[in-house]
């Protein structure tokens, strides 16, 4: 009986872990630029995942540009908004601007209820507005040029 | 064998010598070095208090290991003799507030650990018990 | 055992080790203000990569650092931060956010010497 409620402990475990490296992706979506798309519920121990995996990745990539996109969240909530602006404020003690995306209409309306402070925290509504900021902070233009088909 | 120290809390160096023990013990037992980090960071809090606010400016520290169904942790146990803390909560109100004290480190403290008690009585002293557990 | 503090070109440089206790730490802001003051210094690199440890009494510091540098004129860069050191400020409720970082002392270099070439005088 004691060795089945182990190994049980252990699986999920297991399982804990492997969910955790999913649901935290940090991308490299452009040289400099990280991108951290969060779906779903932020509870403590999912944020402070995700901000070390965060952290991790700039020291790395000594990206100097992080883009987090809560599009995915479906509640942002004081407990939310606390888990976000620390992992802001780390990002930040590595060098590292952020740029938060994906705010909605009730999001913003919510965040202003709520009478936090994101002062100092730069918010643009979609991912693509985020890139185009990200690309003009690194001084970088994106050009129409010859568009190249690709070979099936 | 099960780590156990004692060390005194006298003298501002014995700040950095608790929180440069509590990390290796931390490490020793296989703690993640943000939790190195939380708990060398929750000692150097602990220990200050006691050798800014103590009397005599003195204390002691245990750092020891502990196990439960939840595993492997580590007990750290901050004591002093004086003068005592009124009222917990208010103290630790303020140091959050303020940005400084006694409370500040309490309150901290109690944000990065896993458990935290504080037995204290004006007039005889503080203990505060803090236990971190390996993930 | 104090902190050493090097000049290079208008920049002052600072390691910080993880055995540096309150009274070094003390003895660092006022040997910084001494120098910023006698060399006119415009910036202020503290380079603290291999600081495992930041609490409540070196990050309010770190603040008080920074903010006396820029009344002496020069600006602060802190270098390095560890991810777990940031973590743990963060949790700790700990602001920085008067104080300017970087991921290295490279960068940190590179922004102060932007200052000087941008504004020489803030």
């Amino acid at each position: 009986m004691t060795i089945q409620i182990d190994s049980n402990q252990e699986f999920m475990a297991a399982q804990r872990a492997t969910i955790s490296e999913l649901e935290t992706p940090v991308i490299e979506i452009w040289d400099g630029v990280l991108a951290l798309p969060i779906v779903g519920t932020v509870d403590t121990v999912r944020a402070q995942n995700m901000t070390e995996s965060l952290l991790l990745k700039i020291v790395e990539t000594k990206s100097e540009i992080v883009i987090l996109d809560i599009t995915g969240v479906p509640i942002v909530d004081t407990s939310v908004s606390r888990h976000l602006l620390e992992t802001i404020s780390a990002a930040r003690l590595l060098g590292a601007e952020v740029l938060l995306v994906g705010l909605t209409a009730r999001t913003a309306m919510t965040l202003v209820h709520l009478g936090l402070d994101l002062a100092g925290v730069t918010t643009r509504t979609t991912m693509a507005k985020g890139l185009q900021l990200a690309f003009a902070r690194l001084g970088l233009e994106v050009v129409s040029g010859r568009k190249i088909s690709a070979e099936l | 064998m099960t780590i156990e120290t004692r060390l005194p809390v006298k003298q501002e160096q014995d700040i950095v010598t608790a929180r440069q023990t509590a990390r290796a013990a931390a490490s020793q037992l296989g703690f993640g070095a943000i939790d190195q980090s939380r708990i060398a960071t929750a000692v150097s809090e602990l220990t200050r208090n006691v050798i800014r606010y103590a009397t005599n400016g003195a204390g002691d520290i245990v750092i020891r290991e502990v196990s439960s169904e939840r595993g492997v942790g580590l007990q750290i146990v901050v004591s002093d003799e004086g003068p005592g803390i009124s009222d917990v909560n208010q103290v630790m109100q303020d140091g959050f507030t303020s940005g400084h004290g006694l409370g500040l480190g309490l309150s901290g403290t109690k944000r990065l650990m896993d458990e935290m008690d504080l037995q204290t009585e004006v007039g005889i002293g503080t203990v505060v018990t803090i236990v971190k557990w390996r993930r | 055992m104090s902190v050493p503090v090097i000049q290079v070109g208008s920049c002052l440089i600072a390691t910080l080790t993880e055995e540096i206790g309150d009274a070094e730490a003390l003895d660092l802001q006022e040997t910084l203000n001494s120098r910023i003051e006698k060399s006119s210094a415009t910036g202020v690199l503290l380079d603290i990569s291999v600081l495992e440890t930041i609490d409540s009494f070196l990050g309010r510091l770190l603040n008080e650092i920074t903010l006396g540098a820029r009344l002496l004129g020069a600006e602060t860069v802190v270098a390095g931060m560890r991810p777990a050191v940031a973590m743990t400020l963060v949790e700790l409720g700990l602001k920085l956010d008067g104080v300017r970082s970087t991921l290295d002392a490279e960068r940190g270099l590179a922004l102060l010497g932007q200052h000087l070439n941008g504004n020489s005088h803030t």
